[in-house]
C-alpha cells in the first residue's frame, strides 16, 4: 500500500513533467519546496504534539545560511545547502533545549517570539542579509558541471529530496523513537513513566524538523535565486500550520496533500490578491474544529455517512 | 536627563496600553483556559470602527460606545462559533484563535482597506511641558482610562460575586459546574469583557498611533508579554508587566535603535518564559513542560 502510493506519486510527477508545461513544473517545484518544512512541522506539531509558530524562521535561516555560506567559503551550491542545514539543525536542537521547558500556550508564544526575532534580524542586519532589499544574484544549483537553472532541471532534485524526507519521516515514526513521540503527544506523564526521556526526544524531533526546514530553505534560495525577508514571516509559519492541519496533523502523506491543496488554492484565489488570507483563516478554523483528522479524512467520512444514509433509506 | 524623563513618560503611556490588552488575555484565560491569539485584533476592530463611526459624523462619545459594542458582538460571535467547539483542547484552541485572528485581519483589510487611519484626539492638542519633557493630553486620557479600568477590574475580581464565580471557574470548572455555575455563560461573559477591554485599549491609543488592519498582531503579542512579565493572573500583574515592557521599549528605542524595538520585547518574552515563567509576581508552575 505504501509502496503503491510512492509509485503513484512518481507516476503523477512523470506525467506532469512529460507535458513539458513550465507552469505545471514550477507549481510542482513550489509544492516540493513547501512540503519539506511542512513535513518538518508535522513531525514536531503533529506526531509529538508540541506546537511551533516559528518554523518559517528555520526555513529562512536555511535559505539565508546557504547563500551566505556559499559566498563566504566559495563552495558549490549543493554543499552550502548541506552545511547550512547542519548548522540550522544544531540551532533547532539548541532552541529546543530552550523552549521545551515550556508547554501549551507558553511554548506557542515562545516559538512565535523566536520566529519574529529571526525575521527582525533578517530586516535589520543590513550588512549581512541586505536588509529589506534582500540578496540577489544567487547562483543556481549545479551538478556535474550542469547548471540547474530552470524548472525542468531542478524538479528531479527537489522531488528526490522531498521523497527522501517523506520516507525517512515514515521510518522515524515507525521506529521506537516514533513510538515515544506519539506517546508524548498522548500524555507526557505516561511517556515519562515508562522510561522515555521526554525532553531529549522532543529536542531530537526538533533537530530533524529544523533539518527538513533548512533543506527546503536552502534549495528554495538556489531555485528562486533572490531572497528577501518577506516570505519568512509569521504568515508563512501559520500557512505551514494550515497545511499540516489540512493533512490531519499525524499523516505525512496527508501533509503532502495539504501542501498541494493550499498551493493550488493559492493559484485559484490569485484574483483576490491580498484578501485570500480570509479564505485561509476560515479554512484553518473549519479544519481544526470539524476535520481534526484532516480534510481528506473528514470529507471521506462525510461521504461515507451520506452513502450509509442513502443505503439505509433504500433498505427501509 | 530630560531625554530619560521623556522616554519614561512615553514608556508609561505605551505600557498601560499593553497592560490593558494583557488584562483582556487574562479575562478569557481565567475562565476558558484558552489564550486568545486574536486579542490584539479586538483592539484593531475597536479602533477602526470608532474611526468609522466618528467620520460618519457621530459625536466622539457615541462613536466610542458603539465601537465597544461592535467589538463585544464580534467577541461573542467568536466565542459561540469557534471557541466553544474546541473547549479544553489547548493545541486546537491556539490554532483556532490564530485562524480567527487571520480572518479578522482579512475582513478588516476588505472593509477598511489597507491604509493606516488616524483618529482625532479626545480633547485639545495643546502640549503640556514639565521638567523639559512634553506630554500630549491624549496620553493623560490613556493613563486615566487604563488606571480606571485596572482598578475597576481588580475590584470586580476580588470583591464581587461575579468575580468570585470567575475565579471559581478558573480554579476548577468541574467543581464550579457542580455547585450550579454555568461555565458556558461565564465563558461568554469573559469574551465580552475581553472584547470591551481590547476595544477600549485600541480606541484610546488610536489618536497617538495610526491603526491599520494588521496592527493587532503586534499589540496582541506585546499584551501577552506584559502578562508574562507581570505574572499571569490579575489586572495588577498585567499592569506592572505592561509598564515594565513599555518603559524598556521606550529606552531601547531612544538609546539603541527603533528597528530592534520589537526584537527586544520578544527577547524579554523568551527570557522570562525560560528563566522565570511565573513572572515578576506569583509562581506559576503550571507552565513548565
Amino acid at each position: 500500500m505504501k509502496k503503491l502510493r510512492l509509485f503513484a506519486l512518481v507516476a503523477v510527477l512523470l506525467a506532469c513533467v512529460l507535458t513539458r508545461s513550465s507552469y505545471l513544473e514550477s507549481l510542482l517545484n513550489v509544492i516540493a519546496l513547501q512540503a519539506m518544512p511542512a513535513i518538518g512541522l508535522a513531525l514536531i506539531a503533529g506526531y509529538t504534539g508540541q506546537i511551533s509558530l516559528g518554523h518559517a524562521a528555520f526555513y529562512g535561516l536555511g535559505a539565508y545560511g546557504a547563500v551566505l555560506i556559499g559566498r563566504a567559503l566559495g563552495v558549490p551550491a549543493w554543499l552550502d545547502v548541506l552545511l547550512a542545514s547542519a548548522i540550522v539543525a544544531t540551532l533547532a536542537w539548541a532552541i529546543g533545549w530552550l523552549v521545551f521547558r515550556l508547554k501549551g500556550h507558553y511554548l506557542a508564544m515562545a516559538t512565535l517570539a523566536f520566529g519574529i526575532i529571526v525575521q527582525v534580524g533578517f530586516v535589520e542586519l543590513h550588512g549581512v542579509t541586505g536588509g529589506p532589499n534582500g540578496l540577489s544574484d544567487i547562483s543556481p544549483l549545479s551538478l556535474f558541471g550542469h547548471a540547474l537553472d530552470d524548472d525542468f532541471s531542478i524538479l528531479p532534485v527537489v522531488w528526490i529530496v522531498t521523497l527522501a524526507i517523506v520516507i525517512c519521516s515514515e521510518n522515524l515514526i515507525a521506529s521506537p523513537t516514533g513510538l515515544a513521540m506519539r506517546a508524548i503527544a498522548e500524555s507526557e506523564t505516561v511517556a515519562r513513566s515508562v522510561g522515555n526521556d521526554v525532553r531529549s526526544v522532543k529536542r531530537l524531533v526538533m533537530l530533524v524538523s529544523g533539518l527538513c526546514c533548512a533543506l527546503g530553505g536552502g534549495l528554495y534560495a538556489h531555485y528562486i535565486r533572490y531572497l528577501s525577508p518577506g516570505p519568512f514571516d509569521v504568515g508563512f509559519s501559520i500557512k505551514l500550520l494550515l497545511m499540516v492541519a489540512i493533512g490531519g496533523f499525524t499523516d505525512v502523506w496527508g501533509v503532502l496533500f495539504g501542501v498541494a491543496f493550499i498551493t493550488l488554492l493559492g493559484e485559484v484565489l490569485k484574483p483576490l490578491g491580498a484578501y485570500d488570507v480570509v479564505a485561509y483563516g476560515v479554512l484553518l478554523v473549519v479544519c481544526v474544529i470539524y476535520f481534526p483528522h484532516g480534510l481528506l479524512g473528514g470529507v471521506a467520512a462525510l461521504a461515507g455517512r451520506g452513502l450509509r444514509i442513502i443505503g439505509q433509506g433504500r433498505a427501509g | 536627563m530630560s531625554d530619560a524623563l521623556q522616554f519614561l513618560i512615553s514608556g508609561l503611556v505605551v505600557g498601560s496600553i499593553y497592560g490593558l490588552i494583557g488584562v483582556g488575555f487574562t479575562c478569557i484565560y481565567n475562565v476558558t483556559g484558552i489564550i486568545n491569539f486574536a486579542q490584539g485584533d479586538f483592539a484593531m476592530v475597536g479602533a477602526m470602527s470608532a474611526i468609522t463611526f466618528q467620520t460618519a459624523g457621530m459625536p466622539m462619545w457615541l462613536a466610542i460606545i458603539l465601537a465597544i459594542i461592535v467589538t463585544c458582538l464580534v467577541a461573542a460571535v467568536i466565542e459561540r462559533s469557534a471557541i466553544r467547539p474546541v473547549r479544553g483542547d489547548v493545541m486546537r484552541g491556539i490554532i483556532v484563535t490564530i485562524g480567527v485572528g487571520v480572518v479578522l485581519q482579512g475582513v478588516a483589510a476588505i472593509v477598511w482597506g489597507t491604509d493606516a487611519q488616524p483618529m482625532p484626539v479626545f480633547s485639545d492638542e495643546q502640549l503640556i511641558h514639565f521638567f523639559g519633557a512634553t506630554l500630549m493630553p491624549q496620553s493623560l486620557w490613556v493613563l486615566g482610562t487604563a488606571t480606571m479600568a485596572m482598578v475597576a477590574l481588580d475590584l470586580l475580581f476580588r470583591r464581587t460575586y461575579l468575580g468570585q464565580m470567575f475565579r471559581a471557574c478558573a480554579m476548577n470548572p468541574f467543581a464550579a459546574r457542580l455547585v450550579g455555575m454555568k461555565v458556558e455563560t461565564m465563558s461568554l461573559v469573559g469574551f465580552l469583557m475581553s472584547g470591551a477591554l481590547g476595544a477600549l485599549a485600541g480606541i484610546v491609543v488610536a489618536p497617538i498611533a495610526l491603526t491599520q488592519y494588521d496592527s493587532g498582531l503586534q499589540l496582541g503579542i506585546k499584551g501577552f508579554v506584559a502578562c508574562i512579565v507581570g505574572g499571569f493572573g490579575g489586572p495588577v500583574a498585567a499592569a506592572i508587566g505592561g509598564i515594565v515592557l513599555g518603559i524598556l521599549e521606550a529606552f531601547a528605542t531612544g538609546y539603541i535603535s527603533s528597528g530592534y524595538k520589537n526584537a527586544i520585547a520578544f527577547a524579554l518574552l523568551l527570557g522570562f518564559l525560560v528563566f522565570r515563567p511565573g513572572g515578576l509576581l506569583g509562581e506559576f508552575e503550571r507552565v513548565r513542560g
